[in-house]
């Protein structure tokens, strides 16, 4: 149990309301200081693990094709994302004379900051958790939402046909795919009769046979098919496809803001590995009680970087849907699939 | 019914692709990490073009004969004879091959008759200069000094004596000195007033 991290947070509590004490200031400040102290922490993580699961990508890519991928930088390769983001950030920031400044400006902060508020509710391990509020997964789904505005924003901002072409294909289908998403966890949430990120992982508890995974698998296929296409990435990339569009939204961008946006994106993937875990997959909850010896954000960890992988492992899989087959997927297929899931857990529970 | 069959069918087939790829992910890379491991090259394969030259004497096998020059398709190598006073021997005294335009046929290593120019596996030539790329005498000397040397060839007497052989300037041998000179007093004089030009034309 000295491996988790309550201990560290309870000893900067301490610290930090003795200090504010001691000089006499109002509680407010305390609590500001420490909020700082959570997000600075939180976001620190978070840039280590986008540019971890970067590495990660093109790692599983290169192996996938009997290839190496990056070598050259620290052992295999692993310092090479830290040089791009250096190299992107010393990198001219070019704006597109026939620009929306302002749109094109504020597109890659909307899309970041989004992205990270979402972070807030994840449960990261027993007590690790920065706002434990009672309705997590609205807000979850409520805050991702913001990103087909942002790459909205994006494609028009930028005055570039294929950027424009891009941005639209993206709103199109995320909206789209936002609805089987959300339906496809109301299962969870029927099961457990919580919103709250904590109430889910505690509803499961420390038996593996006892994770949503099993009664709702078919809430977690769609649930993984659905986040996939709301992350834009193959099988679902049409926003991006290279081949038709160059880039789709971001085509446009260059430097710093560019590396927002495919930070954000990989931040996403983790992000929606995150909520799977915590939803289907128990949380930060051990397999079973006798394994409890392992903190619980490294079961955390382990069990959302198992589902990056699966997401990354389809990227390298499949190819990519044409567009009347993705609507259709969307509407016909997985929607009166999440319907019908949550009618048969809707019985269930009745009945049980 | 059917739409069921399909649907099992269709996980089936994805599920299917992915075993596929996850066979290949812990499978040996089949990629070289270049510059660190560089590819052993073939012992026939064509890449930079050498002279060889004997490693204890460090006398080129190379005798000015031209038949190289005039077997190049695209008119990479010029050639300068010239003959050695005491020896009475030709030498090439400019061997110039534009690797900016060699486009490693070979046939100027099937042209020679002396081993003296060979295609090596060496193909690590890339520079910012492109005057660098003439390759001169000395350079291409250079090069092929880790080439494995043949001796220059001799004559094989009353063998495989096909008429068009005679008709080829070619024999160092001592035997064939005189003639071998006739022909070269014929062939020189009026390419070194000439230029390289000349041969060139009639190549093409």
């Amino acid at each position: 149990m000295t491996l988790e991290l309550k201990g560290l947070l309870d000893w900067v509590y301490t610290i930090v309301s003795g200090i504010v004490a001691s000089l006499g200031l109002p509680e407010i400040i305390r609590d500001v200081a420490l909020m700082l102290l959570v997000i600075a922490a939180l976001i620190g993580f978070l840039m280590i693990m986008a540019l971890f699961l970067i590495w990660w990508e093109r790692k599983v890519s290169a192996h996938i094709q009997d290839r190496l991928g990056p070598m050259m930088t620290g052992w295999h390769g692993w310092i090479q994302t830290v040089a791009d983001a250096l190299k992107l950030l010393q990198k001219e920031d070019i704006v597109v004379g026939t620009a929306d400044r302002k749109v094109h400006f504020w597109a890659p902060v909307v899309v970041f900051t989004a992205c990270l508020a979402a972070f807030a509710v994840i449960p990261f391990g027993k007590g690790l958790i920065p706002t434990d509020i009672n309705i997590g997964i609205l807000y979850i789904f409520a805050i991702t939402s913001f990103t087909v505005i942002s790459l909205l924003m994006a494609g028009w901002g930028s005055n570039n046909k294929f950027a424009l072409l891009g941005g639209m294909r993206t709103a199109a289908q995320i909206i789209s795919y936002e609805v089987p998403l959300t339906l496809s966890v109301m299962g969870v949430i029927l099961m457990a009769g919580t919103l709250s990120m904590v109430g889910f992982v505690e509803s499961q508890g420390p038996y593996f046979w006892k994770w949503y995974i099993w009664p709702q698998l078919a809430g977690f296929a769609i649930y993984i098919t659905a986040a996939t296409a709301e992350l834009n990435r193959t099988p679902f990339d049409l926003p991006e496809a290279e081949q038709e569009l160059v880039a789709g939204f971001n085509i446009e961008y260059s430097g710093m803001k560019f590396a927002m946006f495919f930070l954000a994106e990989f931040l996403n993937m983790f992000m929606v590995a995150a909520v799977a875990t915590t939803l289907f997959l128990g949380g930060w909850q051990p397999p079973l009680p006798g394994l409890a010896f392992v903190p619980s954000y490294i079961w955390f960890l382990g069990k959302s970087l198992f589902l990056v992988f699966v997401i990354m492992w389809f990227k390298w899989t499949y190819p990519r849907l044409r567009v009347d087959h993705l609507m259709g997927f969307a509407w016909k297929v997985l929607l009166p699939l999440a319907f019908l899931n949550i009618f048969l857990t809707a019985l269930g529970v009745y009945i049980f | 019914m059917g739409m069921v069959k399909e649907f099992f069918s269709g996980v089936y087939n994805l599920a299917l692709g992915l075993v596929t790829t996850a066979k290949y992910l812990p499978k040996r890379a089949v990629t070289i990490q270049y510059p660190k491991v560089k590819m052993q090259m073939f012992e026939r394969s064509r890449g930079t073009v050498v002279l060889l030259s004997d490693p204890e004497t460090g006398e080129l096998n190379c005798n000015a004969c031209l038949l190289c020059q005039k077997a190049c398709p695209v008119a990479a190598i010029t050639i300068k004879q010239a003959k050695d006073a005491g020896t009475k021997k030709r030498y090439p005294e400019k061997f110039e091959i534009n690797m900016m335009i060699c486009c490693y046929c070979g046939l100027c290593e099937e042209a020679c008759n002396f081993n003296a120019i060979k295609l090596t596996g060496k193909y690590e030539f890339a520079t910012p200069d492109k005057d660098s790329l003439i390759f001169d005498k000395d350079k291409l000397q250079e090069i092929g000094r880790d080439v494995k040397y043949e001796a220059k060839k001799k004559r094989e007497p009353k063998k495989d004596a096909v008429p068009v052989k005679k008709a080829e300037p070619a024999s160092p041998t001592p035997v064939s000195a005189e003639p071998e000179k006739a022909v070269e007093v014929k062939a020189a004089d009026p390419v070194d007033n000439s230029g390289q030009i000349d041969i060139k034309g009639t190549n093409q």
